[in-house]
């Protein structure tokens, strides 16, 4: 599994004030963190109360892009935002996110196979978040398919099972993992797999437990992506044990670090 | 893995009638995909879809035998690319050819002896393949006559005139031979004569497409026991088509592709084809044909063949016994270790370094080395004093003293009770032996 | 019927290292020699590049053999006394690549030769011979630790390749290469962690020497253990292609020294008449463990007997022709 660092979003107060003051140093200073603790992505959101969405995702990928040669996770509902960003990325980027809703899927895939980019693709569709997996595994079965006759590879989707808060939403956890082993029998190759970690733990008092365990069960079953925090140093070791015990790396005394450096 | 919800999909009726009980054709193909419900809920699948999801769920290579009774030899099913993400299951069959414009009854009863014993193990040369290069039918006939009665192993008949071939058949249809090869032109033929008597069938394309189309016609005529050769010769071109049928069996489960391979050597210098040889059998062939028909030359490859075919989770083991080292006396040193095969092998090519002629036992321990041997308790003073009991060491040896290796330096005190003998503490390493036996037998 | 061609996606590839310098880069090699680069498995011209082709080097000893088979006599007796004479032959009449000079004589139980009688050793082969040099220690790392200073500063600018490195002998002879840019054989027990972990070990001495790193995974010949070594190899080379950084280094392997081990390279026809020949056999031995680690991705084969080097020669060669469809 690999980190899609969190931490450029413009919900943080530091990024919201930086973006309004057009402070490169303190996003860039988050770019260099993030990769150097083993992000493989940055994740890149401009806020929800952002004035001029497109202006400041604009702003963002360029700023991010001189201080990190990851490729970038464009985060917004707003869609022209996503492309403003797409046409300024120097590597193929991921778009996140697109519903299971026919109109936001024509435009996002469109988008995508035009750019050559990755999309994180939410197991919803107009009606909200179904809870059983087998509801969830048909949405997203649904994405693969529209992604499909749209062009975009099948090995370019990521489906986000939608993770909730364990202290609301407890049920939904067994059907998020459930989920997650169903997706890999959609096609082959089979559409890869994402979660938006910081939601399982929203609330709770012992959040980055939370987020930890939650991330090694996941893994577990077959998750390929996380958004999450990669400064969070025991998530990070955790995660890279975790790819051992999964025989997806193999082992060595130094494995946490190697895990790191990528 | 089986199908997957997108080829289930293809194959469905796209209507969302819910009929099955499921809310779209997309949600029945998943509950298919994952083994929650069954073809039969839906109404209206066509006879076409659920034939193609049938063919779909077997083997990805099939099994096919050539040959019977004992020396019937069975080629495919492998399931692997990689030996390590599992183990390979059926040995390459290993085929000398024998032309008919030679002398076939001399060249069988050498062939009949390519048997080898190495490392308690029996290594066997398990194919012959006569060739008609003499174009005479009767002569071609009189060689697989004469061959059939020299050994029992299996054999291949090559001869592309189904007419020819049909002849020599006659004789030795009940020992179903490979026949080679059906090819673009003379399939029809083939297979008829395959079907009759129920033999085992090469098939030969000029490249992977021919090979495909070829093997779907033969399918259609309703043949399966087949063997696929791409027809490609050069070393690399060979390795590349065996790769592609092999991942294209296993990975795309693509069905023209999913039989038993056959690989022909093109060489003179046998040497140099045994090598080449020894790169179809590491990647993918099924059999291999060539000519070189030496033991020395034979023995190298059946070895690699040995090694590379056995199941990688397991640990391989000698035979628990004394072994003898060279000229061997009541005053040689006798070693001890367990019968883990690599840690056996080494300390016996140790002791043979150490050019002092010595006995080793081989203590079982259910082929484990020898700190596993001892963590599991199965390498103790115990138990290496009643191997020394069966080996009968005593008559063999009249010094009564025992080299133990000195990773388990602490089993001496309980060795030395139970077995009476003095026990001399080894090297750590096996590579310590001969400086060892300098310093202590020299 | 177009059959749909299976190419795998890799994410990375094998580091390249180039061995010897020629006097233009500061050295007195007449070429240089490239070694890894693949970024696909071994021969598969058809999805992926495999731009160096797998050298041979032909090994030899500083000192006159003590157990090399006789049948070898007729091809090295001439040469045995004198390394320098010896490496030559295998350049110019057996064909070899590269030599593998190792150091038998600075064994304090046999010669015990001063590490600067090695130096010397070294120049004057280095004088011999045009092709990039191996150089390997007597195999007591206390001794050897002495030899690899001295041998990698007389050698300085040469870019040779100097072994061995173990887990827990590697920093003196990584400082020497590091010290005289020479580029070192990072050898492991037939175990693929702790390959992994001295890699990162010599890495985190110096970034620069990551680059010049050659594994040795420690091979097992034909017969004697060499499927493990093989498995080793293909997993390791997996995870090179799958983004491994630290197993993404070239590969070689001591194929003469580990068959002329053999009961079955060395054992007479008459002592073992169910099993042919022997020189023949002992030839097989040695060319068919090889041809099985070029299989697994070997890049530097050392070997022992002229024909079986000539067998494998030829056998890459043919392997090296494009399969492209």
């Amino acid at each position: 599994m690999i980190i899609i660092g969190e931490r450029i979003n413009g919900m943080f107060k530091d990024i919201a004030k930086a973006i309004r003051e057009r402070d490169s140093a303190v996003i860039q200073e988050w770019a260099r963190k993030q990769e150097q603790n083993g992000a493989r992505y940055l994740d890149i959101n401009v806020g929800p109360s952002s004035t001029e969405p497109v202006e400041a995702m604009k702003w963002l990928v360029e700023v991010t892009q001189e201080a990190s040669d990851l490729p970038l996770c464009l985060d917004s509902t707003k869609y022209d935002a996503i492309e403003a960003g797409l046409k300024v990325c120097k590597r193929p980027a991921m778009i996140n996110s697109v519903p299971a809703e026919a109109a936001k899927m024509e435009r996002v895939f469109t988008m995508a196979a035009e750019y050559g980019a990755e999309v994180i693709c939410l197991a919803m569709s107009a009606e909200g978040i179904p809870k059983d997996a087998e509801s969830r595994v048909a949405l997203a079965m649904e994405l693969v398919a529209t992604a499909d006759a749209f062009g975009v590879p099948i090995d370019n989707l990521y489906i986000d099972p939608l993770v909730l808060p364990c202290n609301v939403a407890q049920d939904h956890g067994p059907e998020v993992l459930e989920t997650l082993r169903q997706i890999k029998l959609i096609s082959d190759p089979p559409p890869k797999t994402v979660v938006g970690l910081s939601n399982v733990s929203q609330g709770t008092r012992d959040r980055e437990l939370v987020n930890r365990v939650f991330a090694v069960m996941a893994m577990a079953n077959g998750l390929d992506a996380a958004i999450a925090d990669a400064c969070d140093d025991e998530l990070m070791a955790a995660v890279a044990t975790a790819r051992i015990l999964l025989n997806m790396d193999i082992y060595c005394d130094s494995y946490i670090d190697v895990f790191k450096k990528g | 893995m089986g199908l997957t919800g997108l080829e289930i999909f293809k194959h469905l009726p796209k209507t969302n009638c819910k009929e099955c009980g499921a809310p779209t054709c997309l949600a029945f193909a998943m509950s298919l995909a994952s083994g929650k419900a069954t073809l039969d809920a839906c109404p209206y699948v066509t006879d076409e879809a659920r034939a193609a999801l049938d063919s779909a769920a077997a083997p990805p290579i099939k099994l096919v035998k050539i040959g019977t009774g004992d020396h019937q030899l069975e080629l495919g099913d492998e399931t692997e690319l990689f030996r390590h993400d599992k183990r390979f299951f059926h040995p390459t069959g290993v085929a000398v050819l024998i032309s008919d414009t030679g002398d076939a009854a001399a060249e069988a009863a050498a062939f009949d002896e390519l048997e080898f014993d190495r490392v308690g193990l029996h290594y066997v040369t398990d194919v012959v393949a006569v060739k008609c290069d003499s174009g005479d039918g009767a002569k071609f006939k009189a060689a697989v006559e004469a061959v059939a009665a020299k050994t029992a192993k299996a054999m291949i008949l090559i001869c592309e005139d189904p007419a020819v071939l049909a002849g020599a058949l006659e004789a030795v249809a009940d020992r179903k031979p490979l026949l080679y090869a059906a090819t673009a032109d003379n399939y029809e033929k083939m297979v008829e004569l395959a079907k009759a008597k129920g033999c085992p069938l090469a098939v030969r394309g000029k490249n992977l497409d021919e090979l495909a189309e070829l093997v779907e016609k033969i399918v259609a005529l309703g043949y399966k026991e087949l063997v696929l050769d791409s027809g490609a010769r050069d070393t690399s071109k060979v390795l590349a088509d065996l790769t592609q049928i092999r991942r294209s069996a296993i990975r795309k489960r693509f069905r023209p592709f999913g039989y038993p391979t056959i690989a022909f050597t093109g060489k003179e210098d046998p040497l140099e084809e045994v090598v080449q040889a020894g790169v179809y059998l590491s990647k993918y062939a099924s059999i291999v044909v060539l000519r070189a028909a030496k033991k020395e030359q034979l023995l190298p490859l059946l070895s690699w063949r040995q090694n590379l075919f056995t199941d990688p989770q397991k640990p391989i083991a000698v035979e628990p016994k004394l072994y003898e080292v060279g000229d061997v006396n009541e005053d040689s040193p006798v070693y001890c270790t367990t019968n883990f095969s690599l840690t056996y092998f080494i300390v016996e090519g140790e002791v043979e370094n150490s050019r002092i002629p010595s006995y080793i036992l081989s203590v079982d321990t259910g082929g484990i080395s020898v700190l596993t041997a001892y963590a599991d308790n199965k390498f103790s003073g115990e138990i290496i004093a009643k191997a020394m009991k069966e080996a009968g060491l005593e008559s063999k040896v009249k010094h009564k003293k025992i080299v133990i290796p000195g990773h388990v330096a602490v089993l001496k005190g309980t060795l030395e009770e139970e077995s009476g003998w003095e026990v001399l503490v080894g090297p750590r390493e096996a590579a310590g032996i001969p400086k060892f036996a300098k310093e202590n037998f020299a | 019927m177009a059959v749909e061609i299976q190419r795998e996606k890799y994410r990375s590839k094998v580091g390249e290292v180039v061995l010897g310098a020629t006097k233009e880069q500061g050295g007195s090699r007449s070429h240089t020699i490239t070694v890894g680069g693949e970024s696909t498995l071994p021969f598969l011209h058809f999805e992926g590049d495999m731009p160096n082709r797998p050298v041979v080097a032909l090994e030899i000893l500083d000192m006159v053999p003590e157990e090399w088979h006789p049948c070898l006599e007729k091809y090295y007796g001439d040469v045995y006394a004198d390394p320098a004479d010896w490496a030559k032959k295998c350049v110019d009449e057996y064909g070899a690549d590269l030599v593998q000079i190792r150091l038998s004589s600075a064994d304090p139980d046999l010669k015990d030769s001063s590490p600067e009688d090695c130096a010397a050793t070294v120049k004057k082969v280095l004088e011999a011979v045009g092709v990039p040099l191996i150089v390997i220690g007597c195999g007591k790392a206390e001794k050897d630790n002495l030899i690899y200073p001295v041998v990698a500063e007389a050698a300085a600018g040469e870019n040779l390749l100097l072994g061995v490195a173990e887990l827990e002998n590697y920093k003196a002879i990584t400082s020497a290469c590091m010290a005289h840019q020479h580029n070192v054989i990072a050898q492991s027990p037939i175990d693929i962690n702790i390959c992994k972990q001295l890699n990162i070990l010599i890495a985190e001495m110096s970034t620069a020497m990551a680059g010049r790193i050659i594994i040795d995974p420690t091979i097992a010949a034909l017969g004697y253990g060499i499927e493990y070594t093989y498995s080793i190899m293909e997993r390791a080379r997996n995870g090179a292609l799958q983004g491994d950084k630290m197993l993404a280094m070239p590969m070689i392997g001591n194929i003469g020294y580990e068959t002329w081990r053999t009961k079955e390279a060395n054992t007479p026809a008459d002592e073992a008449p169910g099993w042919g020949e022997q020189e023949a056999r002992g030839i097989l031995w040695e060319a068919t463990t090889a041809m099985a680690y070029l299989q697994s991705g070997m890049d530097i084969l050392v070997m022992r007997h002229p024909r079986a080097a000539a067998l494998v020669k030829q056998n890459i060669d043919e392997l090296m022709q494009d399969n492209s469809y």
